[in-house]
């Protein structure tokens, strides 16, 4: 791609180089931004924590599991469908992964794509999670009936939320680089919706093995 | 044109540069200022202290008489539930973080604002929002389980309940967001030369207490959530009877509210931090100790939560670490103790009001923590838990620590903060009354809960019968408790009339050290003129004060455009 009349030259030199290439205004801007954005995930991430220490104290202190509801046992959730689900989900991280990359190169076409891919992983999942809540209902597991169906929805519905609120971020990210707002070094938003799409993956990990593989 | 072709333009650094607010509702309502929302801090928690106080004051007047000399019992379930709510989410922390870490900390470290002035604005309205919503529960028969809500009693509250999760929920966001505003302040927008040990000992406290909010609050908030969820959807998760646990609220709830203790007294230990060694004119002794006690401090107060649940049936295997903990959570706390004996011993010591407020504090809330450490124990806390006894513990601590310290940062700050001395006549009568009446109001409690005298009591008919002398000690304690109401009433007071009449305060009343007290009384909005440099320790009395490029008297104010503030918006590249 790079020729010699490009006015940058490609790889991660370059990349590097146009990071560093900001006024002192904006680089400090972006180191404050960058760590608040960090903080601001490490208190997401003890909000799920929280609900989290609630599911297991409730499993660890139930008699059975999964816990019996007018004396019937519920049923375990369905691993294989999840599975996929979950491979759709840390799917879109890797297309997340290559839209940033893209832009760092300069290749705003490529960016589009990847980032519309993202887009479309996300909301692929949004559904095959409703798929799933429709799934457990039928099973007779409810939010309000049982300490399983009080942690499983409260959970995968924050979580839920989460990646709804991402979808859309990311969509007002897309909109906001067709219109300049970023530049070859100048991206930190779109760091930050990476970060953020990223940490929400990694708590998808955590939740498919709280609640399929444990 | 392609994304990496534009060049650095100008127009964004200037983009950057805000210019001085306009108009009142700039300046004043919705302003960006860090020193201006402390001040909003400042006047609505001293709004709700005025209701949350007067709340105790119903509550002491009822107790004149073993009876109940005032109200049902319900009612006075309310008023110590509001009480106690809003004293710690609504009075306390938003004093001690909101007022003074706002206030103070930019300053100390040489910083034109926070980080994100922006969320700061928005932390700040989040908390008349979240007290309106607390107090109009009242209108739904009110809350009654007592300030930690717990759940079988509390689900019965009904949407009183469910408006004390969404008050908590939110004030609780608040917190969070203070939390990480200045935890980013403090890290990146130190002035240069400002190493983390030349930091002055409030911007200390004040870091240590935003981590503890950011990463404690959203476990109070997922604790509230969850309750709301179960009171209006009727999600198990504290119910026993459908699988819920009740004692899981305990422990998600002291996740926060052990480490809330320490939110609302470290600030106030950075407080005693400035003042003592300003007023001893020598330097702080054990700098580094009192400082990284800060942090050990905040750092092991996410350990021992459980030492409030030791009835809860918590096992004995759990108990045991629990109460060895919160006995070493003591060591940080007698590191300071003894740091500030020792910056005491052979200073040539002031009696200002500040001062003595700072003393006062040495004793109350070493007599506060002592009682901890009994209340710590497994053996004594099973005797003592519920009985006045811990309400005694617990306001030496709060009223006796926290609160002692805030009204030392009062008088101290003031000048700085409006360019006016505070009347030091009515300063130490206020510190008189309240020292007294703090003493005279909860140092009974602690006989009265030996004796068994459970606390939440409308009425103690049939434990004056065992023991008559409670009728005595109980008035006696609603006497000194106007005490702390007069000598409150009159800090107002005093506040109030020395906006106008007190002496003009220059740059530096006090002789202090910290870079506020290098800029003119009251700061210019964007605090310095040149940001400065720093090339010594804080305290170092008796040398020349070690920043460099200070503000001096003989240069103009730059003008607007010249100055580079932080970024207000929350959006943007």
């Amino acid at each position: 791609m790079a020729s010699a009349a490009a006015p940058y030259p490609s790889g991660h030199a370059a990349v590097a180089a146009r990071y560093d290439a900001v006024d002192e205004v904006y680089r400090e801007t972006r180191d404050i931004r960058l760590v608040g954005f960090v903080l601001f995930l490490l208190s997401d991430c003890i909000l799920f924590s929280a609900f989290i220490f609630a599911y297991v104290y409730l499993r660890n202190s139930a008699p059975a599991w999964p816990p019996f509801v007018d004396g019937r046992q519920l049923p375990w959730f369905d691993t294989s469908f999840a599975a996929f689900n979950s491979i759709v989900l840390f799917g879109s991280g890797v297309t997340m992964h290559f839209a940033l990359e893209n832009w760092k190169h300069l290749d705003k076409a490529t960016f589009y794509r990847w980032l519309i891919a993202t887009i479309v992983l996300g909301l692929g999942f949004l559904l095959g999670q409703a798929h799933e809540w429709t799934g457990v209902l039928h099973d007779g597991v409810t939010w309000p009936g049982s300490a399983m169906g009080a942690s499983f929805f409260t959970l995968t519905g924050l979580h839920g939320f989460h990646v709804f609120v991402g979808v859309c971020y990311l969509t007002i990210l897309g909109i906001q680089a067709s219109r300049g707002v970023y530049t070859g070094s100048k991206y930190f938003g779109l760091t930050a919706g990476t970060l953020y799409w990223h940490f929400v993956d990694v708590v998808w990990v955590g939740l498919f093995f709280l609640f399929y593989i444990w | 044109m392609h994304p990496g072709t534009t060049t650095h333009d100008t127009h964004e650094v200037h983009g950057h540069i805000h210019p001085p607010p306009e108009g009142f509702v700039r300046k004043y309502v919705f302003s960006l200022d860090h020193k201006v929302i402390g001040f909003q801090y400042f006047i609505t928690g001293m709004l709700i202290m005025l209701i949350a106080g007067s709340f105790a004051l119903i509550m002491r007047l009822q107790l004149i008489d073993p009876q109940g000399a005032l109200m049902s019992h319900n009612a006075y379930n309310e008023m110590f539930t509001l009480h106690g709510t809003a004293m710690v989410w609504m009075v306390l922390i938003p004093l001690v973080t909101g007022a003074l870490g706002n206030f103070a900390m930019p300053l100390q470290i040489g910083a034109r604002d926070v980080a994100f002035p922006w969320l700061n604005m928005a932390s700040f309205w989040i908390l008349p929002v979240a007290a309106l919503i607390l107090f109009s529960s009242m209108l739904f028969g009110g809350p009654h389980a007592g300030w930690t809500e717990y759940p079988p009693i509390s689900l019965a509250d009904g949407t009183a309940g469910a408006l004390w999760c969404v008050a908590i929920f939110v004030v609780g966001i608040s917190s969070t967001m203070t939390g990480m505003n200045f935890m980013v302040t403090v890290i990146k927008m130190r002035a240069p030369g400002m190493t983390w040990t030349r930091m002055p000992l409030f911007t200390w406290a004040t870091f240590a207490t935003a981590l503890m909010n950011m990463v404690a609050t959203v476990a109070l908030s997922s604790a509230t959530g969850a309750l709301f969820l179960e009171h209006v959807f009727n999600v198990p998760f504290f119910d026993a009877t459908r699988g819920g646990s009740a004692v899981l609220f305990e422990h998600m709830f002291w996740f926060y509210s052990h480490p809330a203790v320490y939110i609302f007294v470290i600030p106030a230990f950075g407080v005693i931090s400035e003042v003592l060694p300003t007023f001893s004119r020598k330097p702080i002794f054990g700098y580094k100790m009192i400082a990284f006690s800060s942090m050990a401090i905040a750092l092991l107060s996410f350990t021992v939560w459980a030492h409030h649940m030791f009835p809860s049936g918590l096992a004995p295997w759990l108990q045991l670490p629990f109460m060895i903990l919160t006995y070493a959570i003591g060591i940080p706390t007698g590191i300071k103790m003894f740091s500030w004996l020792a910056t005491l011993w052979g200073g040539r010591i002031h009696f200002t009001s500040a001062m003595l407020y700072a003393l006062g504090f040495l004793i109350t809330f070493t007599f506060g923590g002592i009682t901890g450490i009994f209340l710590a124990s497994v053996p004594v806390d099973l005797h003592e838990h519920g009985t006045y006894f811990v309400v005694g513990h617990f306001h030496y601590v709060v009223a006796g620590g926290a609160v002692m310290g805030f009204l030392a940062a009062i008088p101290y700050w003031y000048p700085k903060a409006t360019g006016r001395m505070m009347s030091e006549r009515l300063g130490q009568l206020g510190f008189w009354l309240f020292f007294i009446g703090l003493n005279g109001t909860f140092f009974p409690m602690h006989w009265l809960g030996l004796e068994g005298m459970p606390r939440r009591y409308a009425s103690y008919v049939e434990f004056a019968k065992t023991n008559p002398d409670a009728v005595f000690w109980n008035r006696f304690e609603t006497v000194f408790a106007f005490f702390m109401a007069a000598s409150i009433g009159l800090l107002i007071f005093n506040a109030i009339w020395s906006l106008k009449h007190g002496k003009l305060a220059g740059i530096n009343p006090w002789g202090a050290r910290t870079l506020e007290w290098t800029i003119s009384s009251p700061p210019p909005y964007y605090n310095f003129k040149k940001i400065p440099e720093v090339y010594g320790p804080p305290y170092d009395f008796g040398h020349p004060m070690p920043y460099r490029n200070t503000d001096n008297e003989i240069e103009p104010y730059p003008e607007y455009g010249k100055v580079v503030m932080p970024v207000p918006a929350a959006a943007g590249a």
